[in-house]
């Protein structure tokens, strides 16, 4: 492999890791607050993309705008989805039971893009979608940079929410021991759904800036949700620290692997990690104990 | 101490004996079920339509699926969403045996399911090492990772182009095919079914539900946890594998987006809920509604996708709502009209011993 090829797939790594980053840093807060795995977080990200589309095609506007809309409906949605189903759940079956309910809404969101926008492929057409620019010696298209940027500034946004709020230490406190941020007088009821939220919220950040550069039709979640839940396994579940790591690390080791062995043989590096942490280490190589018990 | 305890068994054998039969909810249980095998046994010679007999078959199949399914989920309460996993390897390892190395198709599928039972072994060490959320998305990942292989590995599954199965029975025509299919499908099920049953009977199937109810305290209490799980994961691979097989040869003709389906997985998982995971007939129930559900949207509005949100709409319903599935609501249903059952702790013994006094003065009387 040329030194330039492989500052290209590197750097294209890097870009691809930002955004599997973001969305699995998403998933994982699921995960922590209510234990809840949420395998309709790509059908939410895919429902994402089609309303960007949908913005696009409609107004002649920027799909980027769509985000105004996108992100406090799915914030809203989210906490609906928390209050009115999870809650629902009996505690002892819970992650159990959530996963064939988040199961079910990935169906039916799946089932109703493919009705509403058929099954015909679809893909946003943006002024700015033809050109690159040269980073470092290297090629790269303004919207994997655009969508990248997107990305990046949406976790620094969670981390700011995360580590620099009172919101945030509470969700903090809530992931790490539910009980005892109740005994202090955290809400966790309240937290959980607001987390829900958040988590939902980085679904349609994330499904925007997806839609910015691929070809997006309903079925493609399939396609996302295996890596994503590789990357929070291997990082270790509940864990976002973790989940950004494994992120960026199996990003970059896809897109390096694309050149000798082709687009989809580099994929079950995905799973080629999952199964080594398993094996190697089952609670995930950043998580702390919570990880094995769920 | 020997005698007594054969003579007091001795004693007590007879009387549970009629217990059995005199139990109305037993009887009715037992005739219910015996209506449904001689519905499903003569169903086939009633009709000359080749599209219900097909629905018949595919939806014997969904039942041995989802019975197959329930070795794992009923019995440890470890949901895989991932079993269309062994359904796909067991389609494929009978076409690929019989396409490629030329092999007697009823050898090829009398290997299929030992086959995929020797591949569910890793898979199984490695997946049972976590519980809960973390199994489920290894059971996700490998149906994913079986999708990629069979798609790209093209000299030896076809690619997205598939493989074609040589037919089983070159000169039957396509009802007698049918027909034929079908009766080997009741079989197999009868197989499942039977073996589920002895699994649910024995030591064995107590150390797996104890798994199922808390897998810490049955552990601490001595259950082989870890092997347990194995060996349930690999019966329910080696049915699943079993149904693929046999939909190999039916079918005649694989394609890696239909076999290595997470949607197939959902049904299962979907079929078995319904019905009721904790029942031997569960899956088989669920696999009907569903079944004939599955058939009739996609008969009804053909291409689109709306059979993708009855389905998942079915999913939550049973989710939120009826958890335990059908077979126990509708017992439930009719054990209200009939005699109570009462915890230990509402009677004292004197009330016990005065209670059975009673109904056996009574019953005495009334004979």
């Amino acid at each position: 492999m040329s030194s330039a090829l492989l500052l290209q797939s590197l750097i294209l790594g890097i870009l691809l890791g930002g955004l599997y980053a973001l969305l699995a840093a998403g998933l994982t807060l699921y995960f922590g607050v209510m234990r809840v795995v949420m395998i309709a977080h790509s059908a939410f990200l895919i429902l994402a993309g089609y309303l960007a589309w949908f913005f696009n095609v409609k107004t002649g506007l920027d799909p980027l705008i769509s985000l105004v809309i996108t992100v406090p409906l799915f914030f809203g949605i989210g906490v609906a989805v928390q209050r009115l189903l999870m809650t629902r759940l009996k505690p002892a079956t819970l992650t159990m039971m959530s996963v064939l309910l988040t199961f079910a809404i990935a169906l039916v969101i799946e089932g109703m893009l493919g009705f509403t926008f058929t099954g015909v492929q679809r893909r946003i057409r943006l002024d700015y979608g033809a050109s690159s620019i040269q980073v470092l010696g290297a090629q790269v298209a303004v919207v994997k940079l655009v969508a990248f940027g997107l990305a990046a500034l949406a976790l620094f946004a969670l981390w700011l929410v995360l580590k620099k709020t009172s919101f945030g230490q509470a969700l903090r406190a809530t992931i790490q021991h539910k009980e005892a941020a109740e005994l202090v007088g955290v809400d966790t009821a309240k937290v959980a759904s607001y987390g829900f939220g958040l988590g939902l919220a980085t679904a349609a950040v994330g499904g925007t800036a997806l839609a910015l550069d691929a070809t997006i039709y309903p079925s493609l979640h399939w396609h996302w949700i295996g890596p994503l839940f590789a990357i929070i396994v291997v990082g270790g579940l509940g864990s976002i620290p973790g989940a950004a790591i494994a992120a960026m690390l199996l990003g970059i080791t896809q897109s390096l692997l694309q050149v000798p062995l082709g687009t989809t043989w580099a994929q079950t590096v995905f799973y080629i990690a999952l199964f080594v942490t398993l094996i190697v280490r089952p609670q995930g190589f950043f998580g702390g104990r919570l990880a094995q018990r769920f | 101490m020997r005698n007594g305890s054969e003579s007091a068994g001795t004693v007590t054998a007879p009387g549970k004996g009629v217990a059995l039969l005199r139990s109305p909810q037993r009887m009715t249980g037992l005739a219910v079920t015996l209506v449904v095998a001689v519905v499903i046994l003569v169903f086939p010679m009633t009709t000359t339509t080749g599209y219900l007999l097909s629905t018949g078959v595919v939806v014997l199949n969904y039942a041995l699926v989802a019975t197959g399914w329930n070795f794992m989920g009923g019995f440890t309460g470890y949901i895989s969403l991932g079993h269309a996993a062994y359904f796909g390897l067991g389609c494929y390892t009978t076409a690929i045996l019989i396409d490629r190395t030329g092999m007697n198709p009823w050898l090829a599928l009398a290997l299929t399911p030992i086959v995929v039972g020797l591949v569910a072994v890793p898979v199984g060490i490695a997946a049972l090492r976590v519980r809960g959320a973390s199994f489920v998305i290894v059971s996700i990942a490998f149906v994913l990772i079986l999708l990629l292989v069979s798609q790209s590995w093209v000299s030896l599954t076809g690619g997205s182009t598939g493989i074609m199965v040589p037919r089983a029975f070159p000169d039957l025509n396509r009802l007698e095919h049918h027909r034929v299919f079908y009766y080997i499908f009741v079989a197999a099920l009868a197989l499942a079914l039977f073996v589920w049953w002895r699994i649910d009977r024995s030591r064995f199937g107590m150390g797996l539900k104890a798994v199922r109810e808390d897998e810490d305290k049955a552990r601490a209490l001595g259950v082989p946890t870890f092997w347990s799980k194995l060996v349930a994961f690999v019966w329910s691979a080696v049915f699943t594998g079993l149904a693929g097989g046999l939909y190999a040869l039916w079918f005649g003709d694989l394609d890696p987006v239909f076999q290595f389906s997470i949607l197939l997985g959902a049904y299962m998982v979907l079929m078995a809920l319904l019905g009721g995971v904790r029942e031997l007939f569960g899956p088989v129930v669920g696999a009907i509604v569903v079944g004939l559900a599955v058939e009739f949207f996609k008969a009804e509005f053909g291409d689109t996708q709306f059979h993708l949100v009855a389905t998942g709409l079915l999913l939550a319903v049973v989710v939120l709502f009826m958890p335990e599935g059908v077979i126990p609501a509708v017992r439930g249903l009719f054990s209200r009209f009939g005699p109570q059952l009462t915890s230990i702790r509402e009677e004292t013994a004197e009330q016990l011993a005065a209670r059975q006094d009673a109904a056996g003065s009574t019953s005495r009387s009334d004979a």
